[in-house]
């Protein structure tokens, strides 16, 4: 066979290029970012830890030389920017400034993840404390755990309840997942070497089964679990099953009526965590299962708060240098409510955004309040000059008059580099009050609004865009607040007391508190601008009854406390004016306000059916052709199986596999006149016939022999 | 012995273990016939000496098999080891576990090494060591030594010839006596030999029973005298075994749990000092049932009932109605995306893959619209079923006509596609549900399993929000993959292979794309989830709305 006219005749000069086909690919799938648009594929170098391709792996890992690699490695992590200009210096300082930053959130979001765990962590470890099968009726005691959609937060209460466990020294926690569990010798197994593993390390569990007296136990033995708890001065075991419901129920039955069998000698206590509900739960168990079990039922908070605090926390916080825009926070939310996720995926998706921003954005270095020697002065000006914001601000200055400062600011390095962090940190504190006046208005709508309480981010979203200030929701937070009565004023006032650093916050809380003080007896007092004030007469005139409003009586307090809330009222309206600006027409707003949609979203919906079917119907989008002619659509140039796909694209459910094989044939048959060799042809297609097969397209039809099935269809 | 003390089927043991030299065999069954009742048969047939070589004690599960066992083995004072069946994970693992205990019986357990490194893997095996360890024993000692195997009919993974050759153990080494626990009735001659003498448990009848709970007295509470109590409790026991036990076939501890619940509650009148009705002064029996009648229905059958979470104390519960507390709890909610995959799955399942044309395309070639289409065919499914239903129910009464024949005229008389994609659908349903008739709108089917490629397009099909560019519809189908393992793992929806057999794959988790798949729960729940986001479930399945 002509091997290199095989390869003219597809297309593929060399087998390079084939390599590239299928990184296109990989890229599509992996959502990877291209720095170079103007490629049109790709070579995948894998990193080569300084050894060739052909030498073995490393058995063990090599601990002295890899950690000098890695700060090697560090350095070099983040690409110099600005066509490559920028200087080592600044890239440094780049990853070193997102690491900072991403290491300070990162903690925020671990102690809002532990804070969130804490209810129930409490209640679990006192349930596994003060139960014990005397108490439960002489059955397993079983907690109950429904975790929702919240995923993760079973793993990191485990874990926590683990440490506790251990660090009293009552016992331990064996988490038990149903792919350890696929039949009753094995899950023992694994559960007994867990245990021993998770006090003593591998190695002890090694010793543990040889330094015994006696003959070696088989490793399914719960008399080794028995010895060990002995040995230990165990009380209580706890094994977790994370997924209940994939466990298979007759396993389960098996293990439990074991358990049950042993609770006498082996205190444990069974942790189930379900994700659906109770009820559905044990309807699925038999009878004889669920009379083994007694206990108590916990629920784990859903994720869709905790996410709502983890973004409140790193978005308001005072600290904060760096802000996620409008487009990422919806694609955020929207990720949320619509896909199981946990609140580590949510941070974990932060985490992307936040390396995004110092990964390709070279003005993100200035969040580093860098020296102005080690900057790449000129081509980072440059940058600074081409930005959307710097044009309005500019005009800006050119309508005050400012005109100097402006060709300065155009003309002059030097100048620019000195006034930039200026403006950067001052747009930055805009930012904050812009987050603070969203904590207030979230505050005021606690008390304001009944029935449906807007969350953060919905607020964060509109303010982001610049639109929370004129929105319907402040105008009725505001007309609501006048009439609240003094006692819920109070509240509001200290809680805002904290946000609003104002003396005249102050300035009203000390009066209404002197107020309150005077009259103790009238509490609560009313403003003038609620309902119970306003009085409505009905007077006859003409035979015509006609309705009139009028301010009722005022008692002397509550004129005055009218004029409380009427003050109040306006330092809110003053206050909400002044800081909720349009983040957009911040000067560097591009510096300190991640708001690029597309990797967030392409990175974590990879698509790789979409590109596999893009890859077999149109080769040529991944593929450099190697004509120049535009083709028609099916052409004896495409890679085989391409060929093949597309024909079976054109065919309904049930194909023939002869007209299949001559729809093939004749495909080659008309572009090479008269030189093709039948038996390359159909090692061709007999090639492509079993990748397709592979790729779970096509199958035998128990029908027709001489059939095959459509297995797959285009576009769902 | 703690084992005894908390072996849980000892619930109705007495007084406590007699202590004393060792008494002659009439003397041993009266004292233990004391501690429990009932047995007294049973205890005299049990190993005399000299005792047989084998010994089969079978009977239904809380006959006090076991208990009476140890408690005769004991006070004979006879060397014997007790191996628990059910305690073996595999058949190898029983015969280690018969070896270990019977050396650590005989005080050997020091000398491991010399029998088979504690090794066994094989009942001939089992049957040289033992004979070796038995030999050891000092010469004085030398009698009959019981080996019980309890629950041995329950034991994993045994190999076919397993009790027979355990039987023969005895025969083959003249100082050993086994005996088989079982708790099934065993067949005749299954040991494969002749003249095996059994024991029988059998069931406590009622005498026997109430017998057994009245032979402790009621419990003590404060308030009601004791005289009331004596009077009060014997009738009270016997009306709980004939309303509850009884029918139910409770065992003894179930018994003893239910009069404990209940008691309290039923004498509850007394001890609050009410009055009794009708002028009387005393409360008596009768009063006292007519009054709590509630109790043996409500509180009685959930004592039955076993739940994971014990219901909350009888008064919270009476406040407040407990379907409205569980409400919440019991419909768990899912994110969007989630909801509308799993309302497809369901949809997928219960729609007869013919019907897909009517009820999914979105290209109707008739001059209604695709809605008034789908109501149409829904409203025939409807009648059609409820005529065959009616059918199935006559045919069923009258066993003349066959049921097939009905069921092809039926398809003649309709003569649509339709009809015939619904005969054979209702053909499936009678088959698996047995022809009981049609329950409610949406089981009309049962779940089937349907492709995956399926799935996607009814997805597309109800998807309420449909995207506006149809370049986002790609990227769809790879989501609902994600979400679909998510699904998966919660069992709402499950590859249909492991539907019907779970055991074969459980830690498996590859999926093709010819793979079926098949929902797994109750249609009401993912009805109200669908309402959630917008989608009416009825709307799209046969039969379903109206």
């Amino acid at each position: 066979m002509d091997a290199d006219g095989l390869n003219d005749a597809l297309g593929l000069s060399n087998d390079k290029s084939q390599n590239l086909v299928g990184l296109e690919i990989w890229r599509d799938i992996f959502g990877l970012r291209a720095n170079k648009s103007f490629q049109g594929a790709y070579i995948y170098q894998p990193s080569e830890h300084g050894r060739s391709a052909g030498e073995r792996p490393w058995k063990r890992r090599r601990v002295s030389s890899t950690a000098g690699r890695d700060e090697q490695v560090n350095g070099q992590r983040f690409v110099p920017l600005l066509n490559g200009d920028e200087n080592a210096e600044s890239v440094q300082l780049r990853y070193d400034t997102y690491r900072e930053l991403w290491s300070k959130q990162e903690h925020k979001i671990q102690d809002i993840l532990e804070d969130v765990d804490a209810g129930v962590l409490t209640d679990v470890l006192s349930f596994v404390r003060d139960t014990s099968p005397h108490t439960c009726d002489g059955c397993i005691p079983t907690a109950l755990v429904t975790v929702g959609s919240n995923v993760s937060s079973l793993s990191r209460l485990l874990a926590r309840l683990n440490g506790q466990l251990i660090s009293t020294e009552e016992g331990s926690v064996v988490v038990l997942e149903s792919g350890d569990a696929p039949n009753l010798k094995t899950t023992l197994k694994n559960i007994i070497r867990a245990t021993i593993t998770n006090t003593d390390g591998n190695y002890g569990y090694q010793k543990f089964l040889t330094d015994r007296a006696g003959p070696r136990l088989l490793g399914y033995d719960l008399d080794l679990l028995h010895d060990y708890v002995q040995r230990k001065g165990t009380k209580k075991l706890v094994l977790a099953l994370r997924d209940s419901e994939a466990f298979d129920p007759g396993l389960l039955t098996d293990l439990l009526s074991l358990f049950k069998s042993w609770l006498d000698r082996i205190p444990f206590t069974v942790l189930l965590g379900i994700s659906t509900s109770v009820e559905l739960f044990e309807g699925r168990l038999p009878r004889s299962c669920v009379a083994l079990l007694q206990g108590k039922h916990f629920e784990v908070q859903e994720a869709g708060n905790c996410v709502d605090r983890i973004y409140e926390t790193l978005q308001t916080d005072s600290d904060t240098n760096l802000w996620l825009g409008r487009n990422v926070t919806s694609t955020l939310f929207e990720n949320t409510s619509d896909y199981f996720q946990s609140p580590e995926a949510f941070s974990r998706m932060v985490k992307y955004a936040y390396m995004s921003h110092f990964f390709a954005n070279p003005l993100a270095v200035l969040l580093a309040k860098p020296d102005s020697t080690v900057l790449a002065r000129n081509k980072l000006c440059e940058a600074i000059r081409n930005l959307p914001s710097f044009r309005m601000f500019c005009e800006d200055l050119v309508e005050e008059g400012s005109i100097k400062q402006v060709r300065d600011m155009l003309e002059d390095d030097e100048y620019l580099i000195q006034e930039t962090p200026k403006y950067l940190n001052a747009n930055q504190q805009r930012m904050r009050n812009m987050f603070q006046a969203v904590r207030v208005v979230h505050i005021c709508l606690q008390y304001t609004q009944s029935a449906k309480k807007a969350k953060v981010s919905d607020l964060s979203v509109r303010a982001l865009s610049g639109e929370l200030s004129e929105s319907t929701i402040v105008e009725e937070m505001v007309a609501t607040t006048k009439t609240l009565d003094s006692d819920k004023l109070d509240e509001l006032l200290v809680r805002l007391g904290g946000i609003i650093t104002n003396p005249e916050a102050d300035a009203i809380q000390e009066d209404l508190r002197t107020l309150l003080e005077t009259c103790p007896e009238s509490r609560p007092l009313r403003s003038g601008y609620n309902i119970n004030s306003t009085v409505t007469k009905t007077t006859v005139v003409q035979q015509r009854i006609r309705l009139s409003k009028g301010q009722a009586d005022l008692s002397e307090q509550a004129v005055e406390y009218t004029n409380i809330v009427d003050r109040l009222v306006a330092l809110l309206q003053m206050h909400l004016t002044e800081s909720l600006v349009n983040p957009q027409d911040l000067f560097l707003h591009e510096a300190l306000l991640f708001d690029l949609r597309n990797p967030l979203k392409e990175t974590f919906a990879p698509r790789p059916r979409f590109a596999i079917e893009r890859a077999l119907s149109t080769p040529f989008d991944y593929l450099l052709s190697s004509s120049d002619v535009t083709m028609a659509k099916v052409s004896a140039k495409q890679p085989a199986t391409a060929i093949l796909y597309q024909l079976y694209l054109d065919s309904g459910a049930l194909v023939n596999v002869h007209d299949l094989w001559q729809a093939f044939y004749g495909v080659f048959e008309t572009e090479e006149a008269g030189g093709c060799d039948d038996r390359v042809i159909m090692s061709l297609f007999y090639g492509a016939l079993s990748e397709l097969k592979a790729f779970g397209v096509i199958k035998n039809s128990r029908k027709k022999t001489d059939h095959l099935a459509k297995s797959a269809w285009m576009g769902l | 012995m703690p084992q005894i003390a908390l072996a849980t089927n000892l619930a109705y043991k007495i007084g406590n273990k007699p202590t004393g030299p060792p008494m002659l065999s009439k003397e041993v069954a009266s004292s233990l016939s004391t501690q429990w009742p009932c047995r007294n048969v049973q205890i005299r047939q049990l190993p005399h000496v000299p005792s047989p070589a084998i010994l089969v004690v079978h009977g239904i599960s809380a006959t006090c098999k076991s208990t009476i066992l140890r408690a005769v083995l004991a006070t004979l004072e006879v060397p014997h080891a007790i191996v628990r069946s059910s305690e073996c994970i595999t058949g190898r693992h029983l015969l280690m576990k018969i070896l270990w205990n019977t050396l650590e019986a005989l005080g050997q357990k020091e000398e491991w090494e010399t029998s088979g490194k504690g090794r066994c893997e094989h009942v001939s095996g089992l049957a040289v060591l033992l004979e070796e360890c038995l030999a050891a024993r000092p010469v004085d000692n030398q009698g009959k030594f019981v080996l019980v195997l309890d629950e041995i009919d329950r034991q994993r993974e045994a190999p076919h010839t397993l009790l027979s050759a355990l039987a023969r153990l005895g025969e083959i080494i003249p100082s050993l006596c086994v005996v088989l626990v079982l708790s099934s009735t065993p067949r005749p001659l299954f040991l494969q030999s002749a003249a095996v003498p059994h024991v029988s448990f059998p069931p406590y009848t009622r005498k026997e029973a109430i017998h057994i709970i009245l032979s402790s007295d009621a419990p003590v509470l404060d308030g009601l005298p004791d005289e009331t109590s004596s009077r009060v409790y014997p009738y009270f026991v016997s009306t709980v075994y004939d309303s509850l036990i009884g029918p139910t076939a409770g065992s003894i501890p179930d018994f003893r749990s239910i009069c404990d619940n209940l008691w309290p509650r039923f004498v509850a009148p007394i001890v609050n000092g009410e009055s009794p009705p009708g002028g009387n002064t005393e409360w008596d029996f009768s009063r006292l049932l007519v009054k709590n009648r509630a109790i043996f229905r409500h509180q009685g059958e959930s004592a039955l009932v076993h739940r994971i979470v014990p219901d909350e104390t009888p008064d919270s519960a009476k406040r407040t109605p407990r379907a409205k507390t569980a409400m919440p709890s019991a419909l768990p909610s899912l994110p969007y995306f989630s909801t509308l995959i799993l309302t497809s799955a369901y949809l997928a399942s219960h729609t007869p893959q013919r019907l897909d044309t009517i009820f999914f395309s979105k290209f109707s070639s008739s001059s209604l619209s695709a809605r008034n289409k789908r109501a149409h065919h829904r409203r025939r499914l409807k009648v059609l079923s409820q005529a065959q239903a009616e059918e199935r129910q006559a045919a069923n009464d009258d066993p003349s006509t066959p049921n097939k024949k009905g069921k092809r005229t039926k398809t003649r008389i309709t003569k649509s596609t339709l009809s015939s994609a619904f005969a054979t659908s209702s053909a499936t349903t009678s088959a698996i549900g047995g022809g009981a008739g049609i329950a409610g709108p949406s089981t009309i089917l049962t779940a089937r399993p349907f492709p995956l490629e399926r799935l996607l397009a009814i997805y597309h099909a109800i998807d309420p929000n449909p995207p506006a560019t149809p370049l986002r519809v790609a990227a769809v189908a790879d989501r609902i993959y994600a979400e679909l393992a998510t699904l998966r793992r919660l069992r709402l929806v499950v590859p249909a292979a492991s539907h019907n057999a779970m055991a074969t794959s459980s830690g498996n988790t590859t999926a093709d794309a010819g793979d079926k798949w098949c929902v797994n729960v109750s249609g009401d729940w993912i009805g109200e989830l669908a309402k959630g986001i917008g989608v009416e479930v009825g709307e799209w399945l046969a039969g379903g709305l109206d």
